[in-house]
């Protein structure tokens, strides 16, 4: 870790020499270490050490960006004078706002010292706890943990200074035997707070209850939807309509539908990266503060996620999304919450007559129509046949088609635990969410396992 | 650096590690994109490090660091060490690598004009007047282009004695018009979906890109589609365009061949291969048309590259021989299984990462027939043309991918466009009802610049030779 006070002042003496109108420096640097593993041995274990300072520079609306991963005073200031020198072939962008003024920001707790010292024997320590364990029922077992400690500094050149170190570690286990596989994933800051017995245990109980999988037939089916699978969907769903610059661009699910019924009564979710139950972070890409934005309030599609660009040009303020330049996919919501229910996993397989549970996704993809957010997915690790409240047997995986918008109209029953699910942005966000009972979710192919 | 390397290389020596090698890498990259009028985004990135890799108590180690110095190389080299004896507290066997010729040598890859000396003026006004012209009609919402060009200095060294140094120039770019009526979106590419098309060559393969005359067809295309009916929901004949058929292979040949996916090592992301290894030189993977092969060596290609991240010289090698399933992606440690020398294919994204199985250029090879006759010999069915959703399952087995636009074809021609066409299959399914596959005038190397894969991700350029084919008994559709 470099530190708050050398990150500030290194920065600050560079911009200090900008001779553009407005400036602006990201710094991301960290320490990340990664044990993989599979078939009950680490196969890979690697560490990384590494910082990035991105400078856009602004001459009047005219944005260069240049980047850099030296952090010696010459390279920085070469990189600034780069992102000058680009910003002079630039056209006006006539939607730029200037680089955002200083911010007042929450102070949270994101760095855990058990977090940042843990070592890679440490980590293989655990590793090979999960695999002994999982021998023990003639099993295997693969998967990834990682630990990091990082820090994320934002500066620019009209008075805004945000730095904030943070921690982060993640687990995923998938249990196999000859025919059947089971899963589990969390991410904590705190190492600390991950149970990983109690992960091995989920994975291992997961794998064994789908031994001897049996086929069934495509079709609509009432399926009940653990929290890493709805985490997959909403994964999606973020990227392809909960950010402004979709909406604005007329792509978005939401696109003439703000304010109006989209998903059904039971069905609130919103984005709040300062909750510390999910993976907080205090601002965004450009030094804004995250604030709390209700994107669906009881079904109804309520607000968007912005970014200073995107704000601008609706005329509201940013609510603290924006990523990293030189993204151009504008303001995504990285913080996820779905409002709990008053079930539970149990009461919902209990409840249900026929149906299926699914423990996770894969492979989704939410290009297909994105105006009606229809998605397809393949299922894995963990696809159940649940009959007469009884979970019956393990089913081959299947393919599902369906309109998120219609899925999360028909949920019928969502559980008060919510869990974390692990998505791809890895450690500044998260996605915090119950499991739910769907109605007539649609599977329309299957595959040979 | 040289005098680094060899020195660190010397010390692991000393410390009686069984194996390690050390990758610097240096490099530039420019990318420049343009939406409706303006000009989104211009920006360059330097990036530079280097990793080492260690086997020691028969594990491996890996560690990274982008501070180039002396003192941080043999921290860094402690570092992997570290790791690998953490490692090997799990070890079932120790690791070993099968026997490699070793280099000592230089590469280049061929280009005539260096994209970093063409001047930004001329890249934003081409793909401006781009975007002009898709923008000729209020109901393109939005009108892309973008150029990336990627110029990478690599060294390679390994305690075995290899050194090797390379240099890699990339160019690509595309265009893209999203139409938007009401509640239908459509959109419409060009050379390629997913950012357009890629080669190792320098400007002068933008310049053979043609993005300008091509712009006009893109957009009345995309409007086209606004009001095209939806493809029908049947079993029938497809003609899949070559644009589509590199997202076919790149799925369902590529991803199953690596052996690293085969011997269960990504399971927990990408997941594994139906390609067992009991199906190797046994199962009919495709109709006696299908010929695959992952070649290297092939100038242009994305997927090509003088020697891999081990020190491998380029090779071209078959993976499925007159439908016959034959040959896997291999590397040093997983070819030794087969009791094999690796075929060349393992590349890290960055200094900063380890190498994996990666594809190279992934190719299908020619077949005999014209495509105009293709078509003509074909009574009904359905042309498929460039990539807009992909899925498919951890094995690599059903798969379902939707194309940006259709076309019916009744008797012999071709007739009216469809929207929303997906097609599903299951691979070797699929692949055996492939009846023809179009001739080399009609083959071009396609290059896909964001192949995911690993724990940290790693987007890899690869590339994919591929004609139009048609396979009969294809589902079209999932009834919504």
């Amino acid at each position: 870790m470099i530190g708050k006070e050398k990150i500030l002042e290194t920065l600050n003496s560079v911009l200090k020499k900008s001779e553009a109108d407005q400036s602006e420096a990201l710094l991301i640097s960290g320490e990340n270490g990664l044990t993989r593993y599979a078939n009950s041995y680490i196969h890979q274990n690697v560490s990384e050490h590494n910082s990035k300072v991105v400078f856009r520079v602004a001459l009047g609306k005219k944005i260069g960006i240049c980047s850099t991963n030296s952090l010696k005073k010459e390279d920085l200031l070469k990189t600034l004078s780069s992102a000058k020198e680009i910003a002079s072939h630039q056209r006006e962008n006539p939607d730029f706002p200037g680089f955002p003024s200083k911010q007042k920001l929450v102070k949270l707790k994101t760095t855990f010292k058990k977090t940042a010292d843990f070592s890679p024997k440490q980590r293989a320590e655990i590793v090979k706890k999960i695999c002994d364990k999982t021998s023990t029922h003639n099993l295997t077992a693969a998967g990834s943990f990682s630990t990091s400690q990082s820090e994320i500094a934002v500066l620019n050149t009209n008075g805004l200074s945000a730095y904030q170190p943070f921690t982060s570690a993640s687990i995923n286990l998938v249990v196999m035997s000859d025919d059947s596989s089971g899963y589990a994933e969390t991410m904590s800051r705190d190492v600390t707070q991950i149970d990983f017995n109690e992960l091995a245990e989920t994975a291992i109980r997961k794998c064994l209850d789908s031994k001897n999988p049996k086929e069934i037939e495509p079709g609509g089916y009432d399926v009940i939807l653990e929290p890493a699978a709805v985490g997959n969907l909403l994964e999606w769903l973020s990227i392809i309509g909960l950010g402004a610059k979709q909406y604005q661009e007329g792509t978005s699910f939401l696109c003439g539908r703000m304010g109006k019924k989209v998903m059904g009564d039971n069905f609130t979710l919103l984005d709040d990266g300062i909750d510390e139950s999910g993976i907080p972070f205090p601002f965004d890409f450009e030094g804004v503060s995250k604030k709390r934005v209700v994107l669906v309030e009881k079904g109804v599609a309520k607000n968007l996620v912005y970014d200073s660009q995107t704000a601008y040009k609706d005329k509201v303020k940013s609510t603290g999304h924006s990523l990293p330049p030189p993204s151009t996919e504008g303001p995504i919501p990285l913080n996820l919450f779905v409002k709990a229910g008053d079930s539970s996993l149990k009461k919902m397989i209990e409840f249900l007559e026929k149906g299926l549970l699914v423990t996770r996704f894969h492979y989704i993809n939410g290009y297909l129509d994105t105006k009606n957010a229809l998605m397809t997915g393949m299922t894995r690790d963990g696809t159940f046949w649940i009959e007469n409240g009884k979970i019956k047997h393990g089913v081959k995986n299947l393919r599902f088609t369906e309109s998120m918008l219609k899925a999360f109209s028909n949920i019928s029953q969502i559980s008060r635990k919510r869990n974390i699910a692990v998505p791809w942005w890895g450690d500044i966000g998260a996605i915090v969410t119950p499991a739910m009972l769907i109605k007539d979710f649609k599977f329309t192919g299957k595959t040979e396992f | 650096m040289k005098e680094f390397i060899k020195e660190t290389l010397d010390y692991l020596k000393r410390k009686k590690v069984d194996y390690a090698d050390i990758r610097q890498i240096h490099r530039l990259t420019e990318n420049i994109q343009v939406k409706n009028e303006n000009v989104e985004s211009i920006a360059c990135d330097e990036d530079q490090g280097f990793g080492i890799r260690i086997i020691a108590n028969g594990a491996w180690g890996f560690a990274s660091s982008s501070i180039l110095s002396e003192a941080e190389m043999k921290r860094v080299a402690n570092k992997a060490l570290e790791i690998a004896k953490a490692s090997s507290i799990t070890k079932k066997e120790p690791v070993r690598l099968s026997p490699a010729q070793i280099f000592e040598d230089k590469y280049t890859s061929k280009y005539q004009i260096d994209p970093f000396s063409v001047p930004l003026e001329k890249i934003i006004e081409l793909l401006l007047k781009c975007t002009e012209i898709l923008r000729k009609d209020d109901k393109i919402k939005v009108a892309e282009g973008s150029m990336d060009f990627y110029k990478t200095e690599k060294t390679f060294a390994s305690t075995e004695g290899a050194f090797i140094q390379q240099f890699i120039l990339e160019s690509g770019a595309g265009i893209m018009a999203t139409a938007v009526d009401g509640n239908e979106v459509q959109r419409r590419s060009y050379p390629s979906s997913h950012g357009g098309d890629f080669a190792t060559q320098g400007y002068e393969f933008i310049q053979e890109l043609k993005l300008l005359e091509n712009s006009e067809r893109v957009r009345e295309e995309a409007l086209e589609l606004l009001s095209a009916p939806s493809c029908p929901d049947k079993v029938t004949s497809v003609i899949i365009t070559g644009s589509q058929m590199t997202l076919q292979v790149h799925e369902s040949c590529g991803h199953p061949s690596e052996l690293d996916r085969v011997l269960g090592t990504e399971i927990s992301l990408a997941g594994g291969s139906f390609l067992t290894l009991d199906k190797l030189s046994r199962l009919k993977y495709g109709s006696d048309k299908v010929n695959l092969t992952a070649d290297a060596t092939l100038e242009g290609g994305l997927g090509s590259f003088g020697y891999d991240d081990e020190g491998i010289k380029a090779q071209r090698v078959e993976l499925v021989k007159n439908g016959i399933f034959v040959g896997y992606l291999t590397s040093r440690e997983t070819a030794k299984v087969l009791s094999q020398k690796s075929n060349g294919t393992m590349r890290a994204e960055g200094w900063n990462r380890i190498p994996l199985i990666r594809m190279t250029n992934i190719n299908l090879e020619p077949g005999d027939c014209d495509f105009e006759e293709l078509i003509a010999d074909t009574k009904e069915g359905l042309l498929l043309d460039m990539n807009k959703s992909w899925s498919i399952d951890d094995k690599r087995l059903n798969f379902q991918f939707g194309v940006e636009a259709a076309w019916e074809i009744k008797d012999g021609k071709k007739g009216r466009m469809y929207k929303n066409a997906v097609y599903t299959g299951i691979t070797p399914e699929f692949w055996n009802n492939c009846d023809a596959v179009c001739n080399r005038n009609h083959w071009h190397i396609w290059g896909l610049p964001n192949c995911g894969k690993g724990e940290p991700m790693q987007t890899m350029h690869v590339a994919h030779g591929v004609a139009p084919a048609r396979f009969r008994n294809v589902k079209v559709g999932v009834s919504r």
